[in-house]
Order: structure tokens, then C-alpha cells, then sequence
């Protein structure tokens, strides 16, 4: 055809219009940053970096960061102290609607190392704790001092998070403290290989090591808000982390070094009563400020916990203080009037501890109520502990006795108390001060107590378990089992 | 062009005659007579008569439906009558397969094109649910009765453990992005719809044909024939299939209440179970005395202790409702379409105008449509063609009521005990006006419900709103150029648009909101692809041979935006715009999404004789999704057939009327269901106090690159008979994917708990059949039967490697209710085994397996599976390393200390497929078509919950409850009641308790039709007119009321599914 020129010319035009360029294959997401990207961004902008150790601190209170798409007890690290409430039996599921942590209570996952109630926390945990060694291995792995004050701030807080973590597992996932015990494996970088188990003692070692570390970097770094960890918060975790190894002297040390020098003082009687909703309240060391932005709705501890928000909480599943507890307070402790106590409808719900300020029934839906993570009561509590374990009797109902006065109790029975009493003291005021913030089965497992559980409870009514026994402590998930070829075993 | 040039004088003049039909000497009416080469034509009447202008020497061109198309040359006779030939096998219809056209003859690989008339009897908004049962190996599954759902379809098994396992459609030559997005194609819009199953079908789809390939063609206007269409349906919408059946007295729920309450009392010691259970119905734990519906204050007032039922002259305070009474709805149907079609030599044009507007029976979910097409074809020049297809819809969607949560009805309507009433009701037992919407205030559950407590399924899909409004465009524009007789060159841009405007709207009064004072969520998006193609095509004949090369480039990219907002604070409760609220109760968000394909591929088509023909394809894909270095992948195909029945010794038999074998095979790739962006690290943007929070959101695998299958088939297609008495297809084909995309877990404890990988092997093989039998073909009746099915095999062949040990890994289990290994059909339940309930106390047992090492018959510690004692963590492992086990089983009260482990059934059935009869008798006409599966087994889970030994108030019964373990000796399967009891709390977990035969078989479409046919319509103008009346859905014989296994893939139950519409139809079409 004569039209073989003209068509050749609209065919080559048509090829032309085709030629894809280069990076036609090359996309990038916006619905999040992808490693890449946000390394370009860094280099104009440095506090993206500071922004990865704290999108850990986001990843405590996100959804979902138990793996689970999307079970409602999964909201991090406030998650996991209900958990641990429950298990200690002094927070009470009163009655169950929805189901939630039900089959907990009755230990029932305890004992099936197939329930996901145990791989949420395991991959919590893990989760933080992979995160915080990609921070410390960003800034120069684990034995690094970086020059510049804000990396080592940021490592500090850092290394802070992970023995955190492990403390976390080490209580959750381990009958008793057993030294030689081989109980997890001891993530310390980046790395995506399955590891064996290290004995209690070396993770231990290294919680020491790294919140030694970390107090040290910290020491000069003042913090903007109370989310972050600061030198005190490093020296609260490692208080614990000696509560456990029988380490009293240097616990006393710390916490009477927290307590003179960080500046925290103690919650009044109108702060007890105030509703454990603001970060800003004094007595705080650490927590998070819960904003619109976080997103936090009914999955969340306000969303379980609060009758005043649109909770479980009020939609049938009442958290309630075990009776027997709450018998114990005595009538003229203000933390008495933290609790509910009127016959009937909402009986031993926390409504004037735990609520949103507006206090309109099921009222709150976008969670801008505060989590609370460490309190300075903790450390009067550890510090006497601490004291009465090392034979200061003095020195511990000296310090209880600041917490009491604060609390609208005369001290003075203190006196009377000494030996196993004291400590028994210590250990009831600890259950009733901190009564719902995860830290009474810490407790429990450091005073090596048994739980006996109150008329109110679902299940289990009288029935006595001692701290160490399998049903008190979650299972190495099968997840863990199948995977690590390691594993093969239960703690 | 065939011009018979003579000597004559090109003189008009009228030809007239008669068309009949060669077999049976009948008149044909409606055969379209066309004169080549020009826009004239004629249509027979129904005496099969035609007269027509011509000039002797043009050319008469008859065609007709299922005849073979005959042309007359006009001579000097004023008469032409024509017999026309019964095109039996259909052997030139041409099937359209992937970018080109073949005829069923010829085609090399397996296609079904599927009779559009068996489509459109069918009242669905889309052809994805319309094509049940009509393909064999093609596995539609209706997931949701919400009027405009797009179902899933599986082609061949399941392709991939994690990655996509949905078909690719291309529309018009287009590929087509979204499986839901095919509600933007009007079924009455379709021409044809063809399923490409083995790879020389699919192979040139490359990277996105493993899964097979639904072809859907557009209707197009036929040159010189004029056609006006009207078509008319109006219906309705019914809840027909069975749900389950439950407790619906009160008097009998309370009963069973108060007898678990005393058994628990038992359980616990107590010394006076019957004052235990009198204490307990009504309480903190049982049911809110608030719902204590009768006129006495207690549980021992209400029940006799002695029947364990409610005390004769106990009387009601009121009636609850049914709920099932208010949550359905009988809901109507109305469709309409209008199309215009015609055209000359030149231009051909369809237009078409479609308005559906379908209620579900679950209140406020409805679908409502109108769209449109415009399909133009021209050539303006000799070597040009250009066309356009547009088509447009415009759809809203409600779909109150169904979500998997507290505020889905049908688990209201289901699960709830049926002493709980819809409206709250006061002391007196009276329902309360309310002053904010009228009617009665609804029951929130407020007042202690124990079943979904503060929530009112049904006053919330009546006070808020779910609803979606979208525009759709879809479309594309094509050049053909003819370079030569043999070479064209054509390219072809394709489009698909959306925009899609969502909003949830809850109302400040009452429910979720009413302490947000109302809220609103609102999420726009907007969608984009285009398809861009150039493809070179040379196509020749030379003696026997025949030869078709193409080479072609194409580009593909979507891009998708989204932006979303929340607020609270209404000032009005039913305005949707973000204005109407004041506060910001959760950031606003946007973000886009976008990935890309680009592909080079060519194919070759080559025959002899008409008897031996062979195709080969190659493609080569890259895509946006996998990073530098593993973007593109090569795939291919070769196939071959044989027409035997061309051959000499079989052309004469009278046996064997057609007969083809074939045999192909080929490579092809998956990668859509690897995410877009699997290969890198990447964080979540979050704000904490106001500064950067980059929280880790996933790891990727910078290796990860396609999935690919190699997929052998042989086949054959046959009709037997002179009269093509028996015609079908028979298709074996072995598929096996390499490079899984395998989601394969980690252990935990390393912070990554699962990472997406190239690795192990999924094998599905199976065979495919295809039968119809005309069993009468007389002039004023006919019958046929049809009958479809797959055999399907799944196994795993090859498990991903643990990294730590370099070896495969023995199990995942991370599928609820299966597990993936070696051996195993992805498919194959795992789970623990159920052992019946003791006889002697009531409680259910399951078996516990054990290695008993020192043979005494019974467990001893370290000896168990699953409690990872023994050094595994499964049975599977377990046995592989000590192949001499001796195991042995035992029964067991712990459901903990139950062996979870293969249990020997399979969620894949032995067949499945479908059959129709279908028949004519005079002017009417019948058919029915039938689903059916053989041989699986699913999971009931809606069963379970409704068997769960639930506390007080808690959850209804399935009527079975009734056949409980209620005293010693008792032989039953359900065991006791014990309010939840704590050692009796895991009944209803999972177990083979609940494993369900899955064989059904349902009646999923009828249809009779009459023709009407007669002079005086014919005298108005009327070519035809037809009237029908339909049902879908009709019934569905399952092993038990209310299980469904053809709504989900495994075919488990679900409570919140919203089981299928069941339509009944009545339409009118009338051919202008």
C-alpha cells in the first residue's frame, strides 16, 4: 500500500508515547516511610532519628503489637499489666459479657501453650525489644558512647526499654527466679536467627549492665515530658530488677537516691482520688500522655478498665478489687474511696481512681486519659521492702510510714510490726497503693507469696495458688516452640 | 470482498423467500439478512419469510443463532429461500481468549465460554456471582448476601498459601484492576464471558494469569441491524436458605438456664444445688433480674425443680420480640436496561442504559445503580479501525447491620436468648415512647444484658448510617491498522476510574456515639488505572498452513488515594458533612498507594490442515513491588492439540462427531498478594508530644521476587453423535507453584514474627469435567442436561527452610483450624479430636495421643505432643523423628492436654460442580440449575457458638442443647450444661466436635419462559417478546440448618456471614 510511509509514522509515534522510563517500576509508599526514604529525609532533618527510639514508645500503647488483628486485650505494654492483675488475682473480672480475659482468669492459658493469650506478651516484648537493639545498634551497638549528648540520651533510653522488656519476660515467663535456669533467649542485636535460652543469671547480668549503662548516659539529660526515660525512670527498672536477684542494699540505694534526688513527690490524698488520668501529676515518673493523635479507642487499658469511658468496662465486663483486698483497706484510708462501695450495680469498681475527668458514664471515646507506667509510691514501697529484707526495720516503717501519712493512716501501728509482719505490711500496702497498675504481681512473685481469691471473684473462690505455680505464669507460646528449633521445651 | 462480476444491468429489484431450518424443514424467524458491503438488512418474520431490495450480484448474508452462517449470491431469480445448517459443535464460534480471538475449534487450551443466556436469567449485579456453577474447576463462593458483592472465585484449587488466589478479569482486552470493582460492569452489558484455566490460556497474562483469567466481552452493535432492546425485571429479596435453628421460647431458654445454674451447683459441692440455682438464674452472674421477664421475683418461683422447666401459671410480663421479625425485611428488586444497537460497514454502535435498584432482606442494606455504555466502532479508512468503549456507573450502597462485631444483626438475630427484648421495657412490662425519633425507645441492653450489652444491632442500623456513593468510569480506546493483507499493528488505552465517598454516621441519641454527641467517619477514594498496549500482529495462510505471530508491549499502573476523617459533635444527626460536627476526634489521614506492571510478550499460533495446531507464548513482567534486581520475571507457555475427528479415519464416523486432544504446558507467575511494598524496612509516622514517633511497621524481604507455577494439562473435547447428541470436555491438569509466596513465621523472640518468602511447593492437580446431553431435539420440544465438576487434589510438596537449621520447617500452624506441612493439603484440619461425653458425669472428653515408651498403656509425664514435653511441639515432628513411636490415645477431660494433630479430613470436597436440565416445550422454556459437593468437610463455628456452655443469659441454644447429658447414664454427644462452669468451659472450643460434612446441594437458579410470538405484536412494530419468571437461591440441603458451606472458601460458618439473597424474578423483554 502507498500508505505504508504514513503508517509507519503513526505506529513509530504510537511506540514512542510507550517508552517507559526508567524508574517506571520504582515506587514509594506515603501511607508510611519506608527505611529508605527515611534515611533521605534524616539527613535534613535529625530528629527523625530521636523520632525511631520514640516510636518505641508508641509501639507500648499501639493495638495490635501482640500480633493479633485485632484481639481487644491487645494494646502493649498497659495490656499486659491487666494480665498480670488478673493473675494475681487482685483485679477481679466481677462479671463477663464480651469474654475478655475470662479464660485468663480461670487459667485456663496458663496452661495450653497453643493460646495466644501467650504469644501476646512474648511478641510484645520481643517486639520492644528488637526495636530498641536496631536504635542501639544504629548508634553504635551495645558497648558504644556516642560523643554527641543527644545519642547518648537516646541510647540511654534505649537500653532502658529493652532491660525493661526483659524484666517483663523474666517475671511473665519464668516460674520463680532460679539462676541457673535457661529460661529465654537474649536478643542483644538486630539479628533475625533463631537463639537458644540463656540462663536467668546472664539476662539478669545484662538488665544490670544495660540500665547500668543507661543511667550513666542519662545522667545529664533533662527531659521534655514524662514519656521518656530519664536517669530516675533507669534507676526505678533496675530497682525491681535487684527486688528480684535479692540485691537489697544497692535496691535501697537506688530508690532512696530516686526518692531524694528526683524530685517526684508523693500523690496527696486528693491526688489518689484524682483519677489517675494525667501525666503531669507529681508523683509520676514515667507514662505516657495519651493525645487524639495516638488513636486509642475501646482497645485500649481506659477502654477495658473505666466505666466513665466507652469501655468493656461498663458494657458488661466490671474490673473489680478482689474483696478480700479491699476488706484489708481500712475504713479510714483514703484509697478506701477509690473503690466503689455501694451494694449493687458497679460494687468495687475503681471509679474514683481510674476515670476520665468528665465522669460521664461510658462518655469517653477518643482515649485522651493518660498511662501511667512508674509512680514514685513504687519506690517508698520498694525502699522499704528493700530495707525490711536488709534488716533495717527502722528505715522501712520510717519510709511506709511516709507513704500512710500521705494516705490519711496513722503510721504509728507500724511500730508494732517487725520480721515477717512487716514485710507482710509492705507487701498488703503495696497490693493497695498500687492496686490496678500492673505491679501487684511483681509483687507477689518477689514477697514469694500465695494469692487466695475473694468471694467476688468468677472462679476459683478460695482457692489458694502459690507464686511459682504453672498456673500463675504464661507458657513459652507454640509459635516460640515450632519455630526455634531451639526451644523444645517448657520453663 | 467477494464481487461476482457478470454481465447484467445493475438493476434494483425485490428478492423474497423463506428461511428454514435444514434439520426439522421449520421456518426460522429473526435470521438477519444483510446485503455485503452495505448497511442494508432485513430480519425473517416469524413465518420465516423476508423481502429485500438488492442488486443482482451483491451478496445475501443470512446468519442466525446455532446456525451456520450462509451466503447467497443474487442471480437473476426474484426467489431465494434457504435452508440454513444446524451448527451443532459450534465449532467456528469464535471463543475470545487472551489479546485475540480463536475459534473453539482451533484453541489449544482450555477456555468456556460461558452462555450469556445462563448468565442473565441469574439476578445478581455483577457476573462474578452469576457464573456458580456454569464452569467446571471455577469455584464461586458468595460470600455476603449485601446486594452488590462481588464474590470470590477460585479457578483450579488454590494457587498460592499466602499470596493472591483471585482470577485476573479483563474487560474488553483490558486487564481489570479489583475484583470488586466488577460491579461497574452491567451483566446485561456482556456479550460473552469466557474462563481461560491452563496456561497456554493464560500464559500471556504472565504475572497475573495463574489464577486463571475471566474474559469479559461488551456487547457491540451489528452492522444493518437495528435493535432496540427492553428489558424489565421486578422481584424481591427473601431470607429462604435455613438459618439455624434455635431456641425461640423464653420458658424453654430459662429452663436450660436454671438447669446449668444446678449442675454448676453440683460441680461446685454445693450442698443445695437447687437453692444454688434458684440463688444464681437471676443475679450478678446469671441473667439481670432487670430481664426477668415474668411476674415472680425469683428463680425458684419461676422454675419446678422437678422438670426443670417453668412453673405451670407463671405468667409473662411481656412478650420479647422475635428480633428476627425486625431485622429482616421482605425487600423488592427492580431492574431495568435499555440498549440501542445497529450499524452499517462502517460504524457499529451499541448504547445502553441500566438502572437496578435491589433491597436486601437485612434492613437498610441496599444497592442502588444506574449506568451506561457507549461502545462505537469505526473505520474510516480501508486500513483503519478505531473504537471506543465507555462505560459509566453510578452506584450507592447501605450496609447497616453486618459488621463482625457487636453491630451485626445476624448475630443479634441468632445468637441472642430470646428473653431479651428489642424494646425496653418499663416496670410494668410496657415499651416507652420515645420523644427524639417516635416509635419505642430500643433496648441498649443497658441495664445488664449479658448478651452484647450496650449495644442494639438493629436500632443502630435504623438511627446510623454505613453508606458508600460511587462514580465509576471504565473504558478504552483502540487504533487497528491494517499494514498489510498480513501485518496490523494495533494499540489500545485502557482505563479504569473510580471515586468512592464513604461515611459511617452514628447518631447522637443513642448507641456508640451518643456520648460523642454523634460522629462521623468519612473516607474518600480516589482510583486510577490505566493499561496501555502495542501489540504488532502478522497472520498468514499458505496451503494448509496457517500461521498468527504477535509481539506486544503493554504498561499498567494503578494508583489509589485515600483521605479519611473523623469528627464528633453533631449539630444536626443526619447531615454527612464534616462541618455539621466540631470536634476532630481523630487525626485526618491521606495516603497513596500505587503499584506497576510492565510487560513485553509475543505469542505464535500455528496449524496444518485444520487437524494440528500448536501455540506458544512468552512473557516477560516487571513489577513496581519487588526491588531492583527481582523485578521481572519470564514466563511461557506451549500447547498442542489434535483434531482427530479431522483426520480421515474418524471424518466419516458416525460416532464421533468432533474430537480434539490437547495437551499444554507452561509457566506462569502470581504476585499480587505480596503487598505492595514487601521488600523494605519501613516505620509508621506517629506524633508523640508533638514530635517524630517512627514506631517499626514491617519487615521486608528484599529478596522476595515472583511466585511462579508450572502447570501441565491434557485434555480432550469431543461431541458425539451425527446430531452432536452428546458433547463435553475432560481436562487433567497438574499444577505446581515454586517460589510460594510463603508467609513463614519466625520465632517470635526474634522481633519478627513472620517474614514473606520465595519458598516451598504447593501442588494442585485434578480433573475436570464437562457433560451435555440433549436427550430430545424435536421441533416443539427439547431437553438437555448438563453436568460440571472438579476432582481436586491440594498437597504441599515442599515446606520453607527454617534458616536456623537449613531444613524445611515440619509444621506452621498459623491457619486457624489447619496447619501447613509436608504431605498436607493446605486444607487438611488440624485440630484436637473430639471423644464423645462420659456417660456417667456429662463431661466432654477429648483424646489425648502419647508415645507410650514404656508400654504400659497409659499417659506418663513426657510421654504427650503437644505440651512440648517431648522435644517438639507437635505430633508431626514428633513421628517424623521417631517413626517407631507407639502411639497410643487416650480420653481426656483437659481440653489442654488434647492432641492437636491431622485429623484425617479435609475442607476440599471429592467433587463439586453443578448441573442443569433445561428444556422447551412450544413457546415456553425451563431450566434449572443445581450446585453440588461431595465429600468435604467444613467448620461450623456458628454451630459451636450456639453449643457453647455459655453462663446464664450469655448466649442462646441451637435446639440440639435440647439432647444434652442431663443424668448418669445418659449416651448423647452434647454434654452437660454447667453455666460455664470453669472446668467445663471449653466445650465448644475448637475440636473435630464441630467438623461438618460439608455436601451439599442447592437449587441455585430457575427460570420458565415464554415467547411470545404472533402477528399482531409483529404488526405494532415488536420483533419479540419474551416473559419469564426466575428464582435464585431457591434451597440448599446442607448436613444441618443454617450451615452454608458454599459462603467462605474452607466452607466454615460464620455468625456474622449474611447468609445469600434468595431473588425470585419476573421480567419482560421486549426486541424492538
Amino acid at each position: 500500500m502507498k500508505n505504508n510511509i504514513k503508517l509507519s509514522i503513526f505506529a513509530a509515534t504510537l511506540f514512542l508515547v510507550l517508552g517507559c522510563s526508567e524508574d517506571y517500576l520504582e515506587t514509594s509508599p506515603t501511607e508510611f516511610i519506608s527505611a529508605e526514604d527515611l534515611q533521605d529525609a534524616a539527613v535534613n532533618n535529625p530528629a527523625l532519628v530521636a523520632g525511631i527510639l520514640s516510636g518505641i514508645y508508641t509501639t507500648m500503647v499501639e493495638t495490635g503489637t501482640g500480633g493479633t488483628n485485632l484481639d481487644h486485650d491487645d494494646f502493649g505494654q498497659k495490656g499486659y499489666d491487666i494480665y498480670s492483675d488478673f493473675l494475681s488475682s487482685d483485679m477481679v473480672l466481677a462479671a463477663s459479657n464480651y469474654g475478655w480475659y475470662r479464660a485468663l482468669t480461670e487459667y485456663v492459658p496458663t496452661q495450653d501453650f497453643t493460646s495466644t493469650t501467650n504469644y501476646k506478651p512474648w511478641r510484645y516484648y520481643y517486639r520492644i525489644i528488637r526495636s530498641s537493639n536496631e536504635v542501639i545498634a544504629t548508634l553504635g551497638g551495645n558497648d558504644a558512647v556516642p560523643e554527641l549528648a543527644e545519642n547518648r540520651w537516646v541510647l540511654g533510653q534505649a537500653k532502658t526499654l529493652r532491660a525493661h522488656a526483659y524484666f517483663y519476660l523474666t517475671q511473665y515467663f519464668a516460674n520463680s527466679y532460679d539462676p541457673s535456669a535457661e529460661i529465654l533467649p537474649l536478643y542483644i542485636e538486630p539479628v533475625q536467627e533463631a537463639l537458644p535460652r540463656s540462663t536467668t543469671k546472664e539476662i539478669f547480668d545484662y538488665m544490670i549492665k544495660d540500665l547500668t549503662d543507661a543511667i550513666s548516659l542519662l545522667s545529664d539529660f533533662d527531659r521534655s515530658n514524662k514519656s521518656q526515660i530519664n536517669e530516675f525512670v533507669a534507676k526505678g527498672v533496675l530497682s525491681y530488677v535487684y527486688g528480684v536477684t535479692g540485691q537489697v542494699s544497692e535496691m535501697k540505694t537506688l530508690t532512696d537516691d530516686i526518692i531524694t534526688n528526683g524530685g517526684f513527690p508523693l500523690m496527696d490524698a486528693n491526688d489518689v482520688l484524682g483519677g489517675f488520668n494525667d501525666i503531669n501529676t507529681p508523683g509520676w515518673m514515667w507514662g505516657q500522655d495519651i493525645t487524639t493523635d495516638l488513636g486509642l479507642d475501646l482497645v485500649s487499658w481506659w477502654g477495658q478498665v473505666d466505666l466513665y469511658t466507652y469501655s468493656y468496662a461498663w458494657a458488661g465486663d466490671p474490673k473489680t478489687i478482689d474483696k478480700g483486698l479491699f476488706d484489708a483497706i481500712p475504713a479510714n484510708d483514703v484509697r478506701k474511696g477509690q473503690f466503689h462501695n455501694v451494694a449493687g450495680g458497679n460494687y468495687l469498681m475503681p471509679l474514683n481512681k481510674f476515670y476520665d475527668p468528665a465522669k460521664k458514664i461510658g462518655g469517653q471515646r477518643v482515649i485522651t486519659t493518660d498511662y501511667v507506667y512508674m509512680r514514685v509510691a513504687e519506690m517508698y514501697l520498694l525502699n522499704a521492702e528493700a530495707a525490711a529484707r536488709g534488716g533495717d526495720e527502722p528505715g522501712a516503717r520510717t519510709r511506709l510510714g511516709e507513704l500512710l501519712s500521705k494516705r490519711g493512716v496513722d503510721p504509728a501501728y507500724l511500730s508494732g510490726l517487725s520480721g515477717t509482719a512487716l514485710l507482710d505490711e509492705i507487701y498488703l500496702q503495696t497490693r493497695i497503693e498500687l492496686w490496678g497498675e500492673g505491679k501487684s504481681y511483681l509483687a507477689l512473685k518477689r514477697f514469694k507469696k500465695s494469692t487466695t481469691r475473694g468471694t467476688n471473684h468468677l472462679s476459683n473462690v478460695g482457692v489458694t495458688i502459690p507464686y511459682d505455680d504453672e498456673r500463675l505464669t504464661f507458657e513459652i507460646p507454640e509459635s516460640e516452640i515450632q519455630n526455634n528449633p531451639f526451644i523444645n521445651n517448657q520453663n | 470482498m467477494a464481487f461476482v462480476m457478470q454481465f447484467s444491468f445493475a438493476q434494483e429489484k425485490t428478492v423474497s423467500g423463506t428461511v428454514t431450518s435444514l434439520s426439522d424443514g421449520l421456518p426460522l424467524p429473526g435470521v438477519s439478512i444483510i446485503v455485503k458491503g452495505t448497511t442494508r438488512g432485513v430480519q425473517t418474520d416469524f413465518d420465516g419469510n423476508y423481502s429485500i431490495s438488492v442488486r443482482s450480484g451483491e451478496t445475501l448474508a443470512f446468519s442466525f443463532v446455532s446456525m451456520k452462517s450462509t451466503e447467497v449470491v443474487v442471480g437473476a431469480s426474484n426467489t431465494i429461500n434457504v435452508a440454513m445448517e444446524d451448527d451443532i459443535a459450534a465449532l467456528d464460534e469464535v471463543v475470545i481468549v487472551g489479546y485475540g480471538t480463536a475459534t473453539k475449534q482451533s484453541f489449544v487450551g482450555s477456555a468456556k465460554t460461558v452462555n450469556s443466556e445462563n448468565l442473565e436469567v441469574k439476578s445478581f449485579s455483577n457476573v462474578s456471582q452469576a457464573l456458580a456453577g456454569e464452569v467446571a474447576g471455577v469455584n464461586v463462593i458468595n460470600t455476603s448476601g449485601q446486594p452488590g458483592t462481588a464474590a470470590t472465585i477460585r479457578i483450579r484449587g488454590f494457587g498460592s498459601v499466602n499470596g493472591n488466589r483471585d482470577p485476573l478479569y479483563v474487560v474488553d482486552g483490558v486487564p481489570f484492576n479489583g475484583t470488586e470493582n466488577i460491579n461497574s460492569i452491567n451483566p446485561a452489558d456482556i456479550k460473552s464471558t469466557t474462563v481461560l484455566k491452563d496456561a497456554t490460556a493464560t500464559a500471556i497474562y504472565g504475572a497475573r494469569g495463574a489464577n486463571g483469567v475471566i474474559l469479559i466481552t461488551t456487547k457491540t452493535g451489528t452492522s444493518g441491524q437495528s435493535a432496540i432492546n427492553v428489558d424489565v425485571k421486578t422481584g424481591f429479596n427473601v431470607s429462604l436458605l435455613p438459618r439455624n435453628e434455635v431456641i425461640r421460647n423464653p420458658e424453654q431458654y430459662v429452663g436450660l438456664a436454671w438447669e446449668a445454674k444446678y449442675n454448676k451447683g453440683v460441680a461446685l459441692g454445693q450442698s443445695n444445688p437447687e437453692a444454688y440455682a434458684n440463688a444464681e438464674l437471676f443475679g450478678n452472674s446469671g441473667i439481670a433480674p432487670f430481664y426477668n421477664m415474668w411476674n415472680v421475683a425469683n428463680g425458684g418461683e419461676l422454675i419446678d425443680p422437678v422438670t426443670r422447666t417453668v412453673r405451670p401459671g407463671v405468667t409473662r410480663r411481656y412478650d420479647p420480640e422475635n428480633w428476627e421479625d425486625y431485622g429482616f425485611q421482605t425487600s423488592y428488586r427492580q431492574e431495568a436496561n435499555l440498549s440501542f444497537s445497529g450499524g452499517d460497514d462502517k460504524t457499529k454502535y451499541f448504547s445502553s442504559f441500566g438502572y437496578l435498584d435491589e433491597e436486601g432482606y437485612l434492613i437498610n442494606s441496599d444497592y442502588k445503580r444506574y449506568s451506561a455504555r457507549l461502545n462505537l466502532s469505526h473505520k474510516p479508512k480501508e486500513w483503519l479501525e478505531a473504537s471506543a468503549n465507555l462505560g459509566y456507573a453510578l452506584s450507592e450502597t447501605n450496609n447497616n447491620g453486618q459488621s463482625s462485631d457487636s453491630g451485626s444483626i445476624f448475630w443479634f438475630v441468632d445468637n441472642l436468648p430470646s428473653i431479651y427484648p428489642l424494646y425496653l421495657r418499663d416496670a410494668n412490662g410496657q415499651r416507652i415512647p420515645d420523644e427524639i425519633f417516635g416509635g419505642s425507645v430500643y433496648d441498649y441492653g443497658s441495664d445488664g444484658r449479658g448478651f452484647g450489652a450496650l449495644t442494639n444491632a438493629i436500632a443502630d442500623a435504623h438511627y446510623d448510617r454505613s453508606r458508600a456513593k460511587r462514580n465509576e468510569l471504565n473504558g478504552n480506546f483502540s487504533f487497528d491498522i491494517k499494514f498489510t493483507k498480513n501485518l496490523s499493528f494495533e494499540t489500545r488505552f485502557g482505563f479504569q476510574y473510580y471515586n468512592d465517598k464513604y461515611f459511617s454516621l452514628n447518631n447522637p441519641f443513642y448507641g456508640s456515639a451518643a456520648g460523642q454527641g454523634g460522629s462521623i467517619y468519612r473516607r474518600d477514594t480516589e482510583y486510577f488505572a490505566k493499561n496501555f498496549l502495542q501489540l504488532l500482529r502478522y497472520k498468514n495462510n499458505w496451503g494448509g498452513h496457517s500461521l498468527e505471530v504477535l509481539a506486544a508491549h503493554e504498561a499498567n499502573d494503578w494508583t489509589q488515594k485515600r483521605n479519611t476523617a473523623s469528627m464528633q459533635g453533631a449539630v444536626q444527626p443526619y447531615v454527612d458533612d464534616l462541618n455539621n460536627f466540631i470536634i476532630v476526634s481523630s487525626p485526618p489521614t491521606s495516603w497513596t498507594r500505587k503499584a506497576v506492571l510492565e510487560s513485553y510478550f509475543g505469542q505464535i499460533n500455528y496449524d496444518f490442515d485444520q487437524k494440528y495446531f500448536l501455540s506458544g507464548s512468552v512473557r516477560r513482567d516487571g513489577s513496581s513491588r519487588f526491588l531492583p534486581g527481582n523485578k521481572w520475571g519470564t514466563f511461557g507457555s506451549v500447547g498442542a492439540s489434535w483434531v482427530l475427528s479431522n483426520e480421515n479415519f474418524l471424518q466419516s464416523s458416525s460416532i464421533v462427531s468432533f474430537l480434539k486432544l490437547k495437551a499444554s504446558y507452561g509457566l506462569v507467575g502470581e504476585q499480587a498478594g505480596v503487598g505492595l511494598y514487601p521488600g523494605i524496612n519501613s516505620y509508621n509516622v506517629g506524633n508523640l508530644n508533638d514530635g517524630f514517633a517512627l514506631s517499626n511497621r514491617d519487615y521486608g524481604n528484599p529478596e522476595l521476587t515472583w511466585e511462579t507455577s508450572t502447570m501441565f494439562q491434557t485434555g480432550l473435547e469431543f461431541t458425539f453423535g451425527k446430531t452432536g447428541f452428546l458433547e463435553g470436555s475432560l481436562d487433567y491438569y497438574r499444577k505446581l507453584t515454586k517460589d510460594l509466596l510463603f508467609d513463614r513465621r519466625n520465632n517470635p523472640s526474634s522481633g519478627i514474627a513472620v517474614t514473606t518468602v520465595n519458598d516451598g511447593e504447593l501442588l494442585n492437580s485434578g480433573i475436570e469435567f464437562d457433560l451435555t446431553a440433549h436427550i430430545i431435539r424435536k421441533n416443539d420440544f427439547t431437553l438437555s442436561a448438563t453436568l460440571n465438576g472438579e476432582i481436586l487434589d491440594n498437597e504441599i510438596k515442599t515446606m520453607p527452610i527454617e534458616p536456623s537449621t537449613g531444613l524445611p520447617k515440619y509444621i506452621d500452624t498459623a491457619p486457624n483450624s489447619f496447619a501447613y506441612s509436608n504431605g498436607h493439603s493446605i486444607f487438611d484440619f488440624y485440630m484436637r479430636e473430639w471423644a464423645g461425653v462420659d456417660p456417667a458425669d456429662g463431661r466432654a472428653m477429648w483424646y489425648r495421643y502419647f508415645d507410650d515408651a514404656n508400654g504400659n498403656g497409659q499417659f506418663d509425664a513426657g510421654e504427650g505432643f503437644d505440651t512440648a514435653d517431648n522435644g517438639t511441639g507437635s505430633i508431626v515432628e514428633y513421628l517424623d523423628k521417631n517413626p517407631n513411636a507407639n502411639v497410643q490415645r487416650e480420653t481426656t477431660k483437659t481440653y489442654a492436654d488434647a492432641t492437636t494433630k491431622y485429623v484425617g479430613k479435609s475442607a476440599i470436597p471429592k467433587v463439586r460442580g453443578a448441573f442443569r436440565l433445561a428444556s422447551t416445550y412450544k413457546n415456553f422454556d425451563l431450566s434449572a440449575q443445581f450446585l453440588y459437593s461431595i465429600g468435604g468437610y467444613a467448620y461450623d463455628s456458628s454451630y459451636a457458638n450456639l453449643m457453647q456452655n455459655a453462663q446464664a443469659g450469655a448466649n442462646n441454644w441451637h435446639v440440639d442443647m435440647l439432647d444434652r447429658w442431663q443424668q448418669p447414664g445418659d449416651i448423647t454427644n452434647v454434654p452437660r450444661l454447667s453455666d460455664n462452669y470453669a472446668s467445663d468451659n471449653r466445650y465448644s472450643s475448637l475440636s473435630t466436635r464441630f467438623l461438618t460434612k460439608s455436601d451439599y446441594l442447592a437449587l441455585n437458579n430457575i427460570k420458565l419462559g415464554y415467547t411470545l410470538k404472533s402477528n399482531a405484536i409483529s404488526a405494532a412494530g415488536i420483533d419479540n417478546v419474551n416473559i419469564w419468571v426466575s428464582g435464585d437461591n431457591m434451597f440448599l440441603f446442607s448436613k444441618r440448618d443454617g450451615f452454608n458451606p458454599s459462603t467462605s472458601e474452607s466452607g466454615a460458618s460464620n455468625q456474622y456471614r449474611y447468609s445469600p439473597l434468595s431473588t425470585f424474578t419476573m421480567g419482560v423483554r421486549v426486541k424492538f
